[in-house]
């Protein structure tokens, strides 16, 4: 075991959204004595490669709330947190090519509406007057809420850490865990590569390496990381409010604040395992795609194109609570590609199942691990 | 030539990415090698293949293994020439858009398309680009980087200013400043730093014999202009080099032309995943490689600027190492002969002074070169010469020849090494002038004392040419007049475009007189960083200030390098803050991110690609 | 600014060349050598601002090879287009880019 650089009550792994959203949500809870360790360089993970899209449009109850609970919380990240993270309202535009999905659609408006949540419902018609831009060919429906939007993942990440910093957390940047003390069937310690850390409480937020964190405290998690890969263009100036998705037609894209298109698309042939690489090939399935539907990209250009990891869990939603195999120790991993926008619920009922041992806003109650040992599992049908 | 099947991958044995003259020579080294030049692809993406060559007016050092004395845009066509006939095939104005998992991808920007490739062996010769430099203003139109003056000047034949500002007094300033002049230009000073002449001191003295100032201490503070240049603010600097305050002045310019280095153009090797590693001496993020110029990755090599900046003489030989081992590879022949002797030209060239940095880099990677063994003593000029004798002013070591190997009689050495100082034997020369029109440094005078007053040849490379007779204002060597004199006659030079002009100069004037003029003729913070984004280094210093030090996540934070361009302007220069700030050297800093495409690539050239449609035209 | 017609080195036959290919800069035509990029032809010409940035600075070029993206203009409405780069072809209209491009559908 190497030199005691310190102590502290919890002790966050990962320095991506979930890591540096859950040392600000402690902190403000009155849990000051908080480090981050991050193996890299802050929001190098997924949270530094996804697209920044912020929806509630989902098709199961509890998701629907936790995805509204994360937009109220973003739409005060400036007051609340002090960081402009550009997070703009434009909407989300479900655009479904598929008959049976398109069926599906409906019943989720149901259940959305049911919690509040204001969706509208689309022909190809009302697409094509509201968004000339669009190519209505082949399209069945569309829905749309106004209240869905995106943000800039990476100043959201800086956001949390630097508020995090004023409130008294230590945030370890280039600091990989590379073990964790587990005796009696309790948390101890980390040892990192700068040094050995005492704690009472040990969060995984290693998004990627969600598999092998838990494995260092000796706890299973049913997690595989896939490679998504995503590519930005030139900017134009900006026309295109909303994020675009289809998960039928396997696609999303929207335009950044800055006015670049940023798109990706998933692909069923990856296989498991950390892959940062970046495949021609997707350029150009991609781009055939989506000049088909957006006319416009034509004229544009392929500015930078990067890959990210999706932490997939067995029903393609996050795995978050705390483990009953080693008490202390507490997990939010596998989103399976949409962690960026629960990060804000999901941190703050995480930090008050941490710090008063039970939720107060937001169930989370059903993202527990336990749930894979019943057969029956919901999988949510809503993720590209 | 390979045809451009739309669609498919082709494959070749070996793709060679960059056509200068490190990656002309190591595609040559192949195609000779393995005896098929259609087997090996060149990509580049400039509008004809030579790389620097094309810009270059001057004549090149070296020895004439290597093209000494021929001027840069000739050893180009020679090269391709070879490469030609050899029956290798060009991809030009085709940028190679990056290294993917899946793919060689290559952008053709005429014809507007897309085309893969496979390849056994890569060799990356992708050259250096320029670093940037902050002032205020410094996005201006008519703030220009050197290169850019020069492939417009030389290779577009476009001049884009009347009167320049040089900033930086390497050899890359001094060159471009002689050849602004010699295009009639205006040069109004190169201001430099530190306080010495980076470049060769035989450069710097074709410009200051013209009366050009080199003031060194001195940097630019501001460019002058509301919507283009007008002017520029320069200061003194003190120690460390800040401006003094009160040494400020304004000059009138109407172009600011940046020379203040170059760095590695490392993206498409770091995409293969080799080991990049940060070596000041060598100029910045260098791809990690062994003395046969292999990356750590096993089918990768590397030659040339890409490796180290150096010179393309070393560029050349660096290229035909790298391409006889991959011709080695491919074949299964053995050209260890051809390999050894490659090496020992590199040791002989980089055993001089200003190869001190490349080896102290090299060590860093664990190849050593030995220094030193060559001659420094400078040879006085002979108090009498009563007939016409060359005088050799070439005082440092420096890796260059050509005087030695042109002089018919042998009248001239180097010492045994070709960085030694030059020495004539008077007993040996002639006068007849050969080693004054090949010199690459314009460094040798023709002297000689007669009765009434004595006879200076200088050479002469502008126009107009002098008349024989027509009197000319005498200039010592930083250009102040000394006297009157005359042209007493000019040796005209066709071939090599050197003349040799005469002049009668007053007795005891033959050592002061070292050129002539025709009678009748005659705010740092607000500087952007990032020309995209317009981020300035204000903003990046408060981020740093507030904790933040990581490049990746500056640039995230900022968009620094996320524009159009990027990152190729700016990163270096953000390394460079964020060192000053933090006191990590930049050696220690992490390396960020290079994401492919290197060049934005349009969406309609891909789509018609993956569809098969062919080109635009 | 303006073509070389004479130089000691170099062959500088083609700036008197009797070929032209003519476009349009803001509307005025400009006549063009057809070895010219668009840059290279509007520097010969006496213009060297080819647009303004999205803070009302002026650009021109800056690299001559691509790399840089400061010489950005609008050609036939497609904008982000490095005129450093891009060859003059008769009767393309240019255009200054003001900020960013404006999308075409
Ligand atoms: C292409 C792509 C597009 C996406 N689009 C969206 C979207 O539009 N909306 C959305 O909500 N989500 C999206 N996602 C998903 C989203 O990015 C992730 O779910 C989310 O960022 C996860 O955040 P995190 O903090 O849990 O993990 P990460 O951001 O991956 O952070 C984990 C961190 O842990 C660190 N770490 C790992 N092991 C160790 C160790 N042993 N010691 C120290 N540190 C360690 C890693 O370096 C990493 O920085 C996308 C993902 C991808 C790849
Ligand atoms: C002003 C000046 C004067 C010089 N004078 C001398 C001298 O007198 N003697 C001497 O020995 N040396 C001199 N040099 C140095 C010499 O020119 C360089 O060291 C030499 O050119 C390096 O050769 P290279 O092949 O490595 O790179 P380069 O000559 O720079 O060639 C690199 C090539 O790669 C291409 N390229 C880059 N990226 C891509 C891509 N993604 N896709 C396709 N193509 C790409 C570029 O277009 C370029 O053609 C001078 C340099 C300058 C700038
Ligand atoms: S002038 Fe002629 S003889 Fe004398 S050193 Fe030069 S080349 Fe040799
Ligand atoms: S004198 Fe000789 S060594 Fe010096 S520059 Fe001229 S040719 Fe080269
Ligand atoms: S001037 Fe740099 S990209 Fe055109």
């Amino acid at each position: 075991m190497s030199e005691v650089k310190g102590a502290y009550n919890v002790c966050i792994i990962g320095g991506g959204i979930t890591g540096t959203a859950l040392a600000y949500s402690l902190c403000n809870l009155g849990e000051t004595s908080v480090a981050v360790f991050e193996k890299s360089y802050l929001s190098s993970g997924s949270t530094g490669r996804c697209g920044g899209g912020i929806r509630q449009q989902w098709s199961t109850k509890n998701n629907v709330r936790l995805a509204m609970r994360s937009v109220e919380l973003f739409e005060h990240f400036k007051e609340d947190v002090g960081t402009d993270i550009e997070y703009y309202q434009g909407g989300y535009l479900m655009l479904s090519y598929d008959e049976e999905e398109a069926k599906q659609f409906e019943k989720n408006v149901e259940i959305q509406r049911e919690e509040g949540l204001d969706v509208e419902i689309l022909t190809p018609k009302q697409v094509s007057e509201r968004y000339p831009y669009i190519n209505t060919e082949d399209l069945v429906l569309a829905t749309f809420c106004q209240k869905d939007g995106h943000a800039n993942p990476h100043k959201a990440v800086i956001g949390y850490a630097q508020a995090a910093r004023r409130m008294g957390a230590r945030i370890y940047t280039h600091t990989e865990v590379l073990g964790i003390d587990v005796q009696n069937g309790k948390v101890v310690g980390v040892d990192t590569n700068q040094g050995y850390f005492k704690c009472d409480a040990v969060v995984n937020a290693s998004g990627p390496w969600s598999k092998q964190v838990s494995q260092l405290v000796g706890v299973d998690l049913p997690t595989e990381s896939y490679r998504h890969q995503i590519f930005v263009t030139e900017p134009l100036e900006n026309f295109f409010p909303m994020m675009a998705i289809s998960f039928a037609g396997n696609f999303y894209m929207r335009q950044a604040q800055h006015g670049q298109f940023i798109m990706g698309q998933g692909d069923k042939d990856e296989k498991p395992g950390i892959n940062y690489n970046v495949t021609f090939k997707f350029e150009k399935e991609l781009t055939v795609k989506m000049v088909k539907l957006f006319p416009f990209l034509r004229n544009l250009r392929i500015m930078r194109h990067w890959s990210g990891m999706y932490n997939m869990s067995p029903d393609a939603q996050p795995i978050i609570g705390q483990s009953n195999i080693v008490n202390n120790y507490f997990y939010a991993v596998g989103y399976s590609g949409h962690g960026f926008m629960v990060a804000p619920a999901v941190t703050e009922a995480l930090a008050e199942l941490i710090v008063l041992g039970k939720t107060t806003h937001t169930d989370i109650s059903y993202l527990n691990v336990d749930r894979f040992a019943n057969a029956e599992v919901e999988k949510e049908k809503n993720v590209v | 030539m390979v045809d451009n099947q739309a669609g498919g991958k082709r494959h070749v044995d070996a793709i060679v990415i960059g056509a200068g003259p490190a990656g002309l020579c190591g595609a040559i080294a192949i195609a000779e090698s393995i005896g098929d030049g259609t087997k090996v692809l060149v990509v580049d993406e400039g509008i004809e293949p030579g790389g620097q060559l094309p810009k270059q007016t001057h004549k090149f050092f070296g020895h004439e293994g290597f093209y000494a004395s021929v001027r840069g845009f000739e050893i180009g066509k020679r090269l391709v020439d070879k490469a030609r006939e050899l029956g290798i095939n060009f991809l030009m104005q085709t940028t190679l858009a990056g290294i993917y998992e899946d793919s060689i991808v290559a952008y053709d920007r005429n014809s507007n398309s897309v085309s893969e490739y496979t390849a056994d062996y890569i060799l990356i010769a992708t050259g250096a680009s320029e670093r940037f430099l902050l002032f205020k203003n410094n996005t201006l139109p008519g703030v220009y980087g050197a290169g850019a003056v020069q492939t417009l000047m030389n290779q577009y034949k476009v001049m884009p200013g009347k009167s320049f500002l040089i900033i930086g007094a390497g050899n890359i300033g001094l060159i471009v400043a002689y050849q602004l002049l010699q295009a009639g230009a205006k040069v109004k000073a190169i201001v430099e730093a530190t306080s010495k002449i980076g470049g060769y001191m035989v450069h710097a003295n074709k410009i200051m014999r013209l009366g050009i100032p080199i003031l060194l201490n001195h940097t630019i503070i501001s460019a002058l202009g509301e919507d283009r240049v007008e002017g520029a603010i320069i200061a003194q600097v003190d120690g460390k080099f800040k401006p003094i305050p009160g040494t400020e002045k304004e000059i009138a310019v109407d172009t600011i032309c940046l020379a203040v280095g170059l760095q590695p153009s490392v993206e498409l090797v770091a995409q293969t995943g080799a080991e990049i590693k940060y070596i000041s001496e060598l100029g910045g993020y260098v791809p990690v490689r062994d003395e046969n110029m292999k990356t750590t990755v096993n089918n990768v090599y590397v030659a040339g600027d890409l490796s180290g900046i150096e010179e393309a003489s070393t560029a050349m030989i660096e290229g035909y190492i790298a391409g006889y081992n991959i011709a080695q590879k491919i074949t299964g022949k053995d050209m260890s002969e051809k390999i050894t002797n490659m090496k020992n030209e590199l040791v002989e060239f980089r055993k001089g002074p200003f190869a001190a940095k490349v080896r102290e880099g090299l060590k860093k990677m664990g190849i050593s070169f030995p220094g030193g063994g060559y001659r420094e003593e400078i040879q006085q000029m002979p108090s009498s010469l009563s007939r016409l004798k060359a005088v050799i002013e070439c005082p440092q070591a420096i890796p260059c020849n050509p005087c030695e190997t042109s002089c018919p009689t042998g009248a001239i050495n180097t010492g045994g090494n070709i960085n030694g100082v030059p020495q004539v034997d008077y007993e040996k020369c002639t006068g007849c002038g050969i080693c004054v029109t090949k010199c690459p440094g314009l460094a040798i005078f023709l002297v000689q004392q007669r009765e009434e007053h004595s006879i200076v040849g200088i050479p002469y490379e502008f126009l107009p040419v002098p008349e024989k007779g027509s009197s000319v204002k005498l200039l010592d060597k930083n250009g102040k007049y000394v006297a009157d004199g005359q042209i007493d006659r000019v040796m005209i030079n066709r071939k090599e475009k050197t003349h040799i002009a005469f002049l009668k100069v007053p007795k005891g004037m033959e050592g002061v007189v070292r050129h002539f003029e025709m009678s009748t003729v005659s705010e740092e913070s607000q500087a952007y960083i990032c020309r995209c984004e317009e981020v300035s280094r204000n903003d990046v210093e408060k981020l740093i200030d507030s904790g933040i030090t990581d490049y990746e996540e500056i640039r995230r934070v900022l968009r620094i390098g996320m524009g159009p361009c990027g990152g190729k302007t700016c990163r270096s220069v953000v390394l460079q803050i964020i060192s000053e700030k933090t006191g990590v050297p930049i050696s220690e800093s992490r390396l960020g991110a290079f994401r492919p495409p290197v060049i934005p690539l349009p969406i309609d050239a891909i789509v018609r690609y993956a569809k098969g449609v062919g080109t635009d035209e | 600014m303006g073509r070389l017609v004479e130089h000691p080195i170099l062959d500088v036959k083609s700036s008197t060349s009797k070929t032209h290919v003519v476009f349009y800069f803001e509307g005025q035509p400009i006549c063009a050598l057809p070895s010219d990029t668009i840059a290279s032809a509007l520097i010969a010409n006496g213009i060297d601002i080819f647009g303004f940035t999205e803070h009302n600075h002026a650009r021109g070029f800056f690299c001559a090879i691509g790399k840089c993206s400061s010489c950005l203009v609008e050609v036939d409405g497609i904008p982000n287009v490095r005129s450093c780069i891009t060859p003059v072809r008769d009767g393309i209209n240019v255009r200054r880019q003001e900020g960013r491009g404006k999308p075409k559908w």
